[in-house]
């Protein structure tokens, strides 16, 4: 599974900064661009929880006022 | 004036080199690093560590001292008076070191720098506190990935999870690999409880797997191009890490010396008394810099302390050492420096040509070498012949403070009781024979309420 992570990360190319004298290894430089996708998903997640409630919430709340609803009209 | 002569560990770096002339330590910063230096002084983050004690201080020295033709200007680095070494450092130690890396990190990210090294050498115990010797080890903050992140996590991040989940005493082999302890070795000698930690999991092993995914696949340069890698997304990585280092502990906990004093049958009379004829000792030859050896937790360097300027506190148990340096932080004590040291088999000049990490001879002699409750473990468990000890403790201090345990001793008594006692030069008699032929007895002092001698002894020169 690994194997295919790495895989479909070749296509993100490196450019190595101009001064360094150390090696900052391929291997290296793709994990961290690979966690750093990974914490900007969980961001996106984390930052717009409020919103990702608010839809669940109204989404429940509809569901249960349609309940409500049908029981009313029934 | 005499040659500028280069320090043999500084040549990795093409910003610049340490060299020493008349024993001054001087710093060249070449013309090549020109830009990343003005902006280290200028954006005032070399002023902001400094305030922090994060980074030596230094000044500015002549420009004609310069040892090559592309230097740009010459800096004076305050002089670390013991240089140690990962290897001799406690988990504690190692843990405080990391911390400090990252600290850095962080801090000069504000001031639009960025590590270029992460280096566990380029961290130096002063005043009890670790701090950054390098200066030389910013540059301007390019967005992309850090270019020191594998070696951080190869010097700090993967022997403190080694020592943690697996065993104190692989942090020794930071002495095997001299650039941190490989990847993909750490992740294969980890247990897989340490891989539940999502933060391991991740700058561990799922880094020695791209290591290795990448290994045989070299980048051709056509494919490269440029990656945005932003401020915010490095600041989550340098977070990341600083959690993994912080989750790491390691309790000192059943280890040869962690009792000593309780299960001895060393009386609180002897004890004081041997208190008071090291701290007169220490005090009538005002040693500069002591060696303690066998220290234990440091009991006697805190006597020792008294009247010198910097004990290092060794011993061949890493938990009597962790101790040692929490006890050291606990009461801000900035003389003792507690060290990992196996005297049988002390640290060697290690690196290129064997003399980028000096051996511990190399970075004597001491004015003084204490040897308390020592000699019975080098001469009986080592069987060490008193002739080779006197030459060695001459060779690396210029005066010694040794205590001599005779085979009445229920100390000795236990080292003998599993084995034949084939030590029939053990005797005070001997003791004193070979070690007279190094140096010259000044002072001699039975220890009250024991059979054991403290000496003072002054090397013949």
């Amino acid at each position: 599974m690994l194997r295919i992570l790495f895989l479909s990360l070749t296509f993100l190319a490196l450019a190595r900064p101009a001064h360094a004298y150390l090696d900052p290894g391929t291997g290296s430089y793709f994990v961290q661009i690979l966690l750093a996708g990974i914490a900007g998903g969980g961001y996106i997640i984390f930052s717009s929880w409020g919103k990702i409630k608010q839809l669940l919430s109204s989404v429940f709340r509809k569901g249960k006022k349609e309940k409500q609803g049908d029981g009313k009209t029934s | 004036m005499e040659k500028p002569a280069k320090v043999s560990a500084s040549f990795r770096d093409p910003s610049g080199f340490l060299f020493k002339i008349n024993g001054t330590l001087y710093r060249q910063i070449n013309r090549s690093y020109q830009e990343d230096w003005e902006q280290f002084e200028k954006s005032g983050l070399s002023r902001k560590l400094v305030q922090l004690g994060f980074l030596i201080p230094y000044r500015k020295a002549r420009h004609s001292l310069s040892a090559s033709a592309d230097a740009y200007q010459i800096i004076q680095p305050q002089l670390v008076e013991f240089i140690s070494y990962p290897y001799e450092w406690c988990f504690g130690q190692l843990k405080d070191a990391a911390l400090l890396t990252l600290k850095i990190q962080k801090i000069a990210l504000e001031y639009g720098m960025s590590l270029k090294d992460a280096s566990a050498y380029n961290i130096q115990f002063v005043e009890g506190k670790p701090m950054l010797i390098d200066h030389l080890s910013f540059e301007k903050h390019e967005e992309k990935p850090w270019v020191a992140y594998r070696q951080f996590c190869q010097h700090f991040l993967a022997p403190l999870a080694l020592a943690s989940y697996n065993d104190i005493r692989l942090i020794q082999l930071m002495r095997v690999y001299i650039d941190g302890i490989p990847l993909d070795l750490a992740a294969k000698l980890l247990p897989k409880k340490a891989l539940i930690r999502p933060q391991l999991l991740a700058h561990l092993y799922l880094h020695a797997k791209s290591q290795q995914f990448f290994a045989d696949r070299p980048q051709s340069g056509g494919m490269e191009r440029s990656l945005r890698f932003r401020k915010g997304q490095l600041l989550g990585l340098v977070s990341g890490l600083e959690g993994a280092i912080r989750g790491l502990e390691w309790k000192p906990r059943g280890t040869e010396w962690a009792d000593y004093y309780e299960n001895t049958n060393y009386s609180r009379v002897a004890f004081k008394n041997k208190a008071e004829i090291v701290e007169k000792f220490v005090r009538s030859a005002r040693p500069k810099v002591v060696w303690d050896l066998g220290a234990n937790t440091g009991e006697f360097s805190r006597v020792a302390m008294k009247s010198s300027k910097l004990i290092v506190s060794s011993d061949i148990d890493p938990a009597a050492v962790e101790l040692n340096y929490r006890e050291v932080k606990s009461n801000g004590e900035s003389r003792i420096l507690p060290l990992v040291l196996d005297l049988t088999n002390p640290s060697g000049g290690i690196g290129w040509a064997n003399r980028e990490r000096m051996a511990l001879a190399e970075r004597g002699p001491a004015d003084m070498v204490m040897a308390l409750a020592l000699i019975h473990h080098l001469a009986i468990s080592n069987n060490l012949p008193f002739a080779k000890i006197a030459e060695f403790f001459a060779q690396i201090g210029r005066s010694l403070i040794i205590e001599f345990v005779p085979k009445e001793d229920s100390q000795v008594q236990r080292l003998l009781a599993t084995r034949e006692d084939i030590f029939s030069n053990y005797t005070q008699a001997d003791f004193e024979k070979e070690f007279g032929r190094m140096f010259t007895v000044t002072g001699k002092e039975p220890v009250k309420g024991s059979k054991r001698t403290v000496y003072l002894l002054k090397r013949k020169s």
